[in-house]
């Protein structure tokens, strides 16, 4: 090194760092090196996903009961009276395209189980008109029942924030699933082939009534 | 002259917002006439103001437009009726949907983390700071004194002291 003259300038000697301030990997480095990489990861996870998935906090608790008319006939449907028996909620509306897509699903799944004495199967019809609902059902065929969300009292109970949504209560009137979206492909069998089979073979509550 | 013409449009713009803001200004005093503003619509919005919209989420149910909202002002307003205290109407709608319906999520469990973590960070990165720079401008333990220093050469010198003669001049 050199200054602007030439002259050879009074290069400091390597001494302005002590020997022992060297750079040294400590444990605490590691540390903070892998919660920013967590932190990294993270952030990456979220690139990805659904943002506008909720996560439920309705699994395990007991499912709100209601009462309401039939879409079709305007007879009350009562969710308490089919306590003991393992039940399908389907939240559905006229305007929803995928409730459109899993619907032939949702027939094969009824056809499937509609034999069991201990499975009841039931449509919630939200947000919708009842001559769009009512129209729906007799192009794509209803052989279960659907209950009219007049207010949207029953769908808020069930913090549904979107259709299709779908709900399997168990024997003892506790929900133990939820799907959000269109039941379709593995969704579509891992109700038929696992959750359904294990809950329709549970026992019914002792103090079921 | 496009100065000229840029002066005479920012003079137009505030002579249109002044007669704007002199004819809309009865407006408001309408607007508020007409809304009847009960202790219990008070409520509701006060609520409403609180809870996230389930399918615009990043619109409280006062704000939204959605029939969900809508419906739900309307079940905010009912539980009101039914004499149900806000904190309670809170506690249901946190129920069905969970944390993720409170505009402000509550501190508690991992959510510390979003309360604590950026000041966590900052008391971290300050402390690596402090650290380096307490590293950095520490003394090396053998500084020269006067007498270890190299003698200043003989151009040098003779270059500082033509320096110093002519800054005094």
């Amino acid at each position: 090194m050199s200054d602007p003259v030439g002259n050879p300038v009074n290069t400091p000697p390597n001494n302005l760092m002590p020997d022992n301030a060297r750079f040294q990997l400590r444990g605490w480095h590691l540390a903070l090196v892998a919660a920013l990489v967590a932190l990294f990861l993270l952030f990456y996870k979220g690139l990805w996903g659904d943002p506008s998935a909720i996560p439920t906090v309705l699994i395990g608790t007991t499912a709100p009961t209601f009462v309401g008319p039939d879409v079709v006939n305007g007879s009350t449907i009562d969710l308490a009276q089919y306590r003991g028996k393992v039940v399908l909620l389907n939240f559905w509306a006229s305007w929803c395209q995928e409730c459109r897509i899993e619907h032939e699903n949702l027939l094969a799944l009824y056809g499937q189980f509609r034999s069991n004495p201990d499975f009841v199967m039931m449509g919630v019809n939200y947000q919708d008109k009842l001559d769009d609902a009512r129209h729906y059902l007799e192009v794509y065929g209803s052989p279960f029942q659907h209950v009219r969300d007049f207010k949207g009292t029953i769908s808020i109970d069930y913090g549904v924030y979107g259709v299709p949504e779908t709900f399997i209560i168990d024997k003892q009137g506790v929900i133990r699933h939820k799907q959000i979206g269109p039941i379709v492909g593995p969704t579509y069998t891992l109700l038929t082939d696992k959750v359904l089979p294990t809950l329709l073979q549970g026992a019914a509550a002792p103090n079921a009534s | 002259m496009t100065r000229l013409a840029l002066s005479l449009g920012v003079a137009g713009v505030a002579l249109s917002l002044a007669i704007g803001a002199v004819i809309t200004a009865p407006g408001p005093v309408a607007w508020a006439a007409q809304v009847d503003e009960t202790a219990l619509d008070d409520q509701v919005r006060e609520i409403a103001k609180t809870l996230r919209c389930a399918i615009c989420q990043t619109e409280n149910i006062w704000e939204s437009q959605s029939t969900l909202a809508a419906q739900m002002r309307q079940i905010i307003r009912e539980r009101l009726q039914q004499g149900e205290s806000p904190e309670q109407i809170k506690a249901y709608f946190l129920s069905r949907y969970g944390d993720y319906i409170l505009m402000k999520p509550r501190v508690r469990g991992w959510n510390w983390l979003i309360w604590a973590g950026p000041f966590v960070l900052l008391l971290i990165g300050g402390l690596l700071l402090s650290r380096t720079l307490s590293r950095w401008t520490a003394a090396p333990p053998d500084a020269g004194t006067a007498d270890s220093l190299t003698p200043l050469n003989e151009p040098s010198r003779r270059r500082i002291e033509d320096e110093l003669r002519s800054f005094d001049k």
